[in-house]
């Protein structure tokens, strides 16, 4: 299967052996450190799959405690922080089959690290709203490929589709997405 | 109208599905229809914009760190062995990764296992009546 393979420029920078070690002995100063430096990117995950504060909230949580049960199954294949991106991934897609709610379009959770640059005209309300407007069938796949830039075939896997299934499902998450997004501005007149 | 000529081919351009007589075929089209060239910088600019958004940090809550580690105190340490609930939550979480789901009429979507399960339960149910009847023929042939 392909690696997920988060942006370096928002993932943390790892923990260190010792750290991580000590963690996965059950040590809670240990694990409040890789709660606190990766909370951001968790809940990041959880909100763009989710579309709801509160549930993105609750898987989040999810997911630090299954990292807290299976740390000690951690092997250094990728980095941690690709390990747990993958973690919030899987966590965040079974609360999503399980209980998630309807998403919510009218919260907008707080951007951590000052306001992105998401193109001329678009600001975050517009993409956040576009996004919940989408079905999970179209929404999910779409924000796996082009949020995260997951390859096609690590899209299958996750979501349990067949990979022509899953490209038609982002094609067309992005055709809506493009027809949402046209009056608030992205145009690519540019 | 739109274009319908480069129908799908669009969006295997930005994934760099295309070949390569199919990139010049669809270069060249190109340059003479207005309406897959603005289909395509839309479609681009999207993915930029959808990039930029997976690169932003959001924040949970204040505290939410807190909360986790007050859910964290009646964990066992890691590595012990689990309770039997959570086990089974988390096997039937792989069950439904594993197995997929159902559509249904309106959208609604039914787990796959849980079909298995009712199929199953259906089963028993039927072989249950099957025995009692057996039993009963046989108590009144005595």
């Amino acid at each position: 299967m392909a690696s997920s393979n988060p942006k370096e420029w928002r993932t943390p920078p790892d923990p260190s052996p010792a750290d991580l070690a000590r963690a996965a002995a059950g040590e809670h100063d240990a694990f409040r450190l890789i709660v606190e430096r990766y909370q951001s990117m968790v809940y990041s995950v959880a909100y763009n799959l989710l579309g709801a504060h509160v549930d993105a909230e609750d898987a989040a949580q999810e997911v630090f405690l299954r990292c807290y049960r299976t740390l000690p199954q951690y092997r250094r294949e990728s980095s941690f922080s690709t390990w747990l991106f993958r973690l919030a991934l899987t966590t965040s897609l079974d609360y999503q089959r399980r209980e998630r709610r309807r998403p919510e379009p009218a919260e907008l959770p707080d951007v951590a690290d000052g306001a992105p640059g998401l193109g001329e005209g678009v600001d975050a309300r517009t993409l956040v709203d576009a996004l919940a407007e989408l079905p999970d069938d179209y929404r999910t796949p779409t924000v796996l490929r082009d949020v995260y830039g997951l390859p096609y075939q690590e899209i299958a896997d996750l979501t349990g589709r067949p990979l022509g299934t899953v490209k038609v499902m982002v094609h067309r998450g992005r055709a809506a997405l493009r027809l949402r997004l046209r009056a608030g501005g992205v145009r690519g007149d540019a | 109208m739109e274009c319908t000529h480069c129908h799908g081919q669009l969006n295997r351009y930005i994934d760099g599905e295309l070949g390569y007589v199919e990139v010049a075929e669809l270069q060249q089209h190109l340059g003479f229809c207005p309406d897959c060239a603005r289909e395509l910088r839309e479609l681009s600019a999207l993915r930029g914009t959808l990039a930029a958004w997976g690169g932003t940090a959001l924040a949970p809550s204040p505290g939410f760190a807190e909360r986790v580690m007050t859910g964290l105190a009646a964990e066992p340490a890691p590595g012990s062995p689990r309770p039997l609930g959570q086990v089974v939550d988390e096997t039937l979480d792989t069950l439904d990764r594993a197995l997929g789901h159902l559509p249904l009429p309106g959208g609604r979507k039914v787990p796959v296992k849980n079909v298995i399960g009712w199929a199953l339960a259906a089963i028993a149910l039927v072989e249950a009546g099957r025995r009692r009847g057996r039993r009963e023929r046989e108590a009144r042939s005595w």
